[in-house]
């Protein structure tokens, strides 16, 4: 640094000898001394910019001038706090919010799945064709499980789980677990390694020997403290004994709901894991679909493959089993199962909330725009002192830099905290949510977004205030610089496509919330409101004998119907929206119609009062009631009658309930179609049983009450403890919520294409109002000639108005077609409403022309009150 | 003159110009004010070089250590500075020079391939 610094000092002295030298040539030629001084500075160039190139010579250039530019730029950004503050809050904002979202995209669809090389791994599940209508793939059964993982080469290795649930005694109070019966094979499949112990070992498999479980560690370290000790003892599951062989590592995950495919329930916390333990003889190859199977390709092998040789495998065990019906198979990649219809909601959101960052951007860009012309006198004298055009740009986008930086900063700040609240809010459903984090790629996401932000909104102002002619810039001197019609062209086409990406977020946004609204209110065939769910269970252990299991329902159901403030109640064997269970055919005696070919029903255990309570009416012949608990009666839902009694009364006829071997099954009463799964997916055929109700040890009582069903909480619950204090209860819930529950991904959806959508009509709005005002502000002195000339003052203001307007209209215009064309991508996710839907478009137009029209009222009022003599005293 | 034009011609300086400084000094150490001259008057006033981007060109090949400054005295007895080629400098003097023909051979054999026989 010394020797630059010496040499520079050297240098001064070497120009002035340069110019005395050069001065006394010319003077030698006959110029006057004056003359001769000028003509050698004139041939010598602009001595302040050789002096810097030849600093540059001796220094790290850039790195000094950027340090250069940052001590200026931070002192531009100072000198403007109102414009410095906008910018950063909404870069902060912009980045943030995208720094978030992306985390979630991140981590639910970009991260491959917690198991080992688990692209390898696919789930396999059977078609019946005959079925198909109704079900189009099913999950395995065991027989045919047993039979690939013999023969079908193309897999390394399969594996089968269902979820099973026990009720877990011996520690304290008893407590209904949520576990995951399984091949001894699952973990190995998976590529887990447990943290403690081993996984299961084959011969768990089979009957008599499946006295293991592993926990997961979640449940190992709440229920047991964590415990290493654990390990071999043993566990009282049902009221056997388990004995605890393996803890598996925090870093497990296990899917929740269907993620591992439709009619695989999972709990949304499993605790521990039992080998099956299942003779698969004692099972029919085309009955009991109950298991999620997942099979590890071998490396080289392709999906394509290894499901062309599933299907010659299943050919031959329908064949075998001689049902008259067909088998195939389906192998979809385990991760786009898991992940499922999530995928296109989280893109959706991620191009919702790009488009808001760039309307951040635009926004900026105009507001810098607005600032070009003073820039431009600054630039000028800068370039008349020497500086290079390049350099200019460079000042300019470092500025524009910092404050992305800026914005950058606050924005990872905010991510934090609105990832944290993202996750508290999003559905307990979404898959992978406990998997959502800040990695380095988000990081690197973010150091990227800001550098591509700052380029984004600081390269046109940069440009243009560069390619300013500096000659004109410090002619034009004291007097205000006007703005050339290119430039305001500009800055108009910016606010156009603001508008135009804004309209669009809007219409999205009007579109998932009007979907939303259809959703509630479609006709769910039951009453939702003034209704509780309460899910107990009996422990199996103290509940041996159908009728213990039946005094204790029939006494809680007296306490229940005795306590103030209810009307009816019931119990279920599983609410609605709660997924499917006992699924069977409806077998009519005299049809020649195979088994598999018979209509397929979910079939409900219940209780006299469950109709009423659940508000599901009646639509033909008699509901349940106390006398039927023992009798072959069924009621049936609506579909059903249409289905398998077209045209005919459906009342006493007659059915098997699946096989031939059941008893048949007489229609007493038809009810109302129910939303069974979801909201959005049409009712399917229900039978209710009254008979076996006494059979089972889980149940959901619900209780339709005069009062909020909440307030009721406390009492049912002491209903249900007076009858046995035993007696699990899982869960305690108003029906609102579970309908609430199941729309939860869509109502996240929803709420963020919404916030997102605001946030940019709002930005939008802000940089009109800034453009219009600029531009009022610009043209006191043409106002007020217009005004001394006659012109009243509403005249002024609706050419403000108008002239504000106008790329507001080109913009709606582009938005409204963008949003037309780009329907089809969001098709999927709306519900009972058009992608082109006219209503809401019309609606977000209307929306946004009151908001624009009041961004740009404001400032075209203050161009109405413009002093003619004031604005002219200027000149 | 505008700004766009005067960076060109920098540009297209930028190098020419070091080669034309070294070959000067060939001749022997020569002050700042020396060098221009001399390069005016032999390219016949062609070249007109600015004179002061002669400077940060030779900072530049000090840096490179082509050619070291010394302070000596002048013709008329004042203090200057001058500008010595170093033994790196003349070997790269060469290797410019030569690249430097071949360069101008090519481009004249593109630009006058009909006259390529009569001229020499």
């Amino acid at each position: 640094m010394s020797r630059r610094k010496r040499m520079m000092e050297d240098l001064d002295q070497d120009i002035r000898d340069h110019l005395e030298r050069e001065t006394e040539d010319n003077i030698e030629r006959g110029m006057s001394p004056e003359e001769a001084h000028y003509a050698a500075l004139r041939k010598f160039g602009n001595v302040t910019r050789i002096k810097e190139e030849t600093r540059e010579v001796w220094s790290f250039v850039w790195l000094e001038q950027l340090l250069q530019d940052v001590r200026f730029g931070l002192r531009m950004l100072r000198k403007s706090p109102g414009f410095t503050l906008v910018a950063v809050i909404t870069l902060a904002l912009g980045i943030g919010a995208n720094t978030a979202i992306f985390s979630m995209v991140n981590s639910v669809l970009l991260r491959p799945l917690a198991y080992r090389e688990a692209q390898q791994l696919y789930l396999v599940r059977e078609i019946i064709p005959e079925l198909s209508q109704t079900y189009p793939t099913l999950p395995a059964n065991l027989p045919n499980f047993r039979v690939w993982q013999r023969e079908c080469h193309s897999f390394d290795e399969v594996a089968i789980v269902t979820s099973l649930d026990m009720t877990l005694t011996g520690h304290g109070e008893s407590e209904q677990v949520a576990g995951g019966l399984a091949s001894a094979n699952l973990f190995d499949v998976l590529g887990i390694v447990p943290q403690l112990g081993r996984t299961f070992l084959p011969q768990e498999d089979t009957p008599g020997k499946d006295h293991a479980v592993m926990l997961t560690n979640s449940f190992w370290r709440d229920r047991f403290q964590g415990d290493p000790k654990m390990l071999g003892r043993s566990i009282t599951l049902d009221g056997k004994p388990f004995q605890v062989v393996g803890i598996l590592p925090a870093s497990f995950r296990f899917p929740k709901g269907a993620q591992f495919g439709a009619l695989t329930e999972f709990h949304p916390r499993t605790d521990y894991f039992k080998p099956l333990g299942l003779d698969p003889k004692q099972f029919s190859p085309l009955g009991e679909f109950d298991y999620a199977a997942i099979a590890r390709l071998k490396p080289g092998t392709s999906a394509a493959q290894a499901l062309a040789e599933l299907n010659v495998i299943q050919a031959r065990i329908a064949k075998e089993a001689k049902q008259g019906v067909g088998l195939r198979a389906e192998i979809i990649p385990l991760e786009s199962e898991v992940v499922g219809p999530t995928r296109r909601g989280l893109l959706l959101l991620l191009g919702g909330v790009g488009a808001v960052l760039l309307i951040v951007c635009l926004n900026l860009a105009n507001l810098l725009l607005v600032r070009v012309p003073a820039r431009v006198r600054e630039a000028g004298i800068r370039t008349a002192l020497g500086a290079s055009r390049a350099r200019l740009a460079r000042q300019l986008l470092t500025e524009s830099a910092l404050l992305a930086i800026l914005g950058g900063v606050f924005g990872i700040g905010l991510a934090y905290f609105g990832l944290h609240w993202l996750v508290a809010v999003a559905p307990p459903n979404l898959p992978r949510l406990d998997e959502v984090h800040v990695d380095a790629r988000v990081l690197w996401f973010t150091v990227l977004l800001t550098m591509l932000t700052g380029i984004l909104f600081g390269a046109l102002p940069a440009w243009r205030v560069a390619h300013a002619e500096p000659q004109q810039a410090l002619k034009a001197g004291a007097v205000t610089i006007t703005e050339g019609r290119p430039a305001r062209r500009l800055r108009e086409s910016l606010i156009g496509f603001e508008v135009g990406v804004g309209i669009l977020l809007l219409i999205v946004a009007g579109l998932l919330t009007t979907s939303m609204f259809h959703l509630l209110g479609v006709d769910k065939g039951f009453t939702a409101e003034h209704a509780l769910v309460v899910d107990v269970s009996l422990p199996p252990q103290s509940y041996t004998k159908p009728e213990q299991k039946e005094e204790s329902y029939n006494n809680v159901l007296a306490r229940v119907r005795a306590l103030p403030g209810v009307s009816y109640a019931g119990w279920i064997s599983r609410p609605p929206l709660e997924g499917q269970e006992q699924v069977d055919a409806i077998n009519v005696p005299g049809r020649s119609t195979k088994d598999l070919q018979a209509p397929i029903a979910n079939y409900r255990y219940m209780s006299p009062g469950y109709f009423q309570s659940m508000g599901i009416a009646l639509r033909q012949g008699r509901l349940i009631e106390q006398v039927d608990r023992d009798r072959h009666v069924a009621v049936i839902s609506e579909s059903i009658a249409k289905n398998v009694w077209p045209g005919e009364n459906p009342l006493g006829k007659q059915f098997h309930p699946g096989s031939d071997d059941r008893p048949l099954m007489q229609v007493i009463g038809v009810v109302a179609d129910i939303r069974t799964v979801a909201l959005d997916e049409p009712p399917l055929l229900m039978v209710y049983l009254p008979a076996r109700m006494a059979s089972q040890n889980y149940a959901s009582l619900v209780v339709r009450s005069t009062i909020v069903p909440a307030s009721l909480g406390a009492a049912v619950r002491g209903a249900i403890r007076s009858v046995d204090s035993g007696v699990p209860i899982r869960h305690l819930r108003p029906m609102t919520e579970i309908v609430s529950e199941s729309v939860g991904v869509r109502r996240f959806q929803m709420g963020l294409a919404s916030l997102f959508a605001i946030f940019a009509l709002l930005l939008a709005a802000l940089g009109i109002y800034g453009v219009v005002g600029y531009s009022v502000a610009r043209r006191r002195q043409e106002l007020g000639i217009r005004m001394a000339l006659g012109a009243q003052g509403s005249d002024l203001r609706n050419l403000v108005l108008l002239q504000g307007m106008s790329p507001v209209v080109v913009g709606w215009a582009a938005g409204v077609i963008a949003a037309l064309a780009a329907g089809g991508l969001i098709r999927g996710l709306l519900f009972g409403v058009s992608a082109q839907d006219p209503l809401t478009i019309a609606g977000v137009t209307f929306v946004v022309l009151v908001t624009v029209a009041l961004a740009c009222y404001i400032p075209a009022r203050r161009a109405m009150k413009v002093d003619p003599m004031v604005a002219l005293r200027y000149e | 003159m505008s700004t766009k034009e005067l960076r060109e011609r920098i540009e297209l300086l930028q190098g020419t110009l070091d080669l034309l400084i070294l070959r000067t000094l060939l001749l022997g150490p020569a002050h700042g004010h020396a060098i221009a001259k001399a390069i005016e008057f032999k390219s016949d006033d062609v070249l007109q070089v600015e004179q002061g981007s002669l400077y940060p060109a030779l900072h530049r090949l000090i840096k490179r250590r082509w050619i070291s400054v010394q302070e000596g005295t002048s013709e008329n007895n004042r203090r200057a500075k001058f500008y010595r080629l170093t033994a790196r400098g003349r070997r790269q003097l060469e290797v410019e020079t030569s690249k430097w023909d071949k360069l101008a051979g090519a481009i004249a054999r593109i630009l006058r391939p009909a006259e390529q026989g009569g001229e020499s």
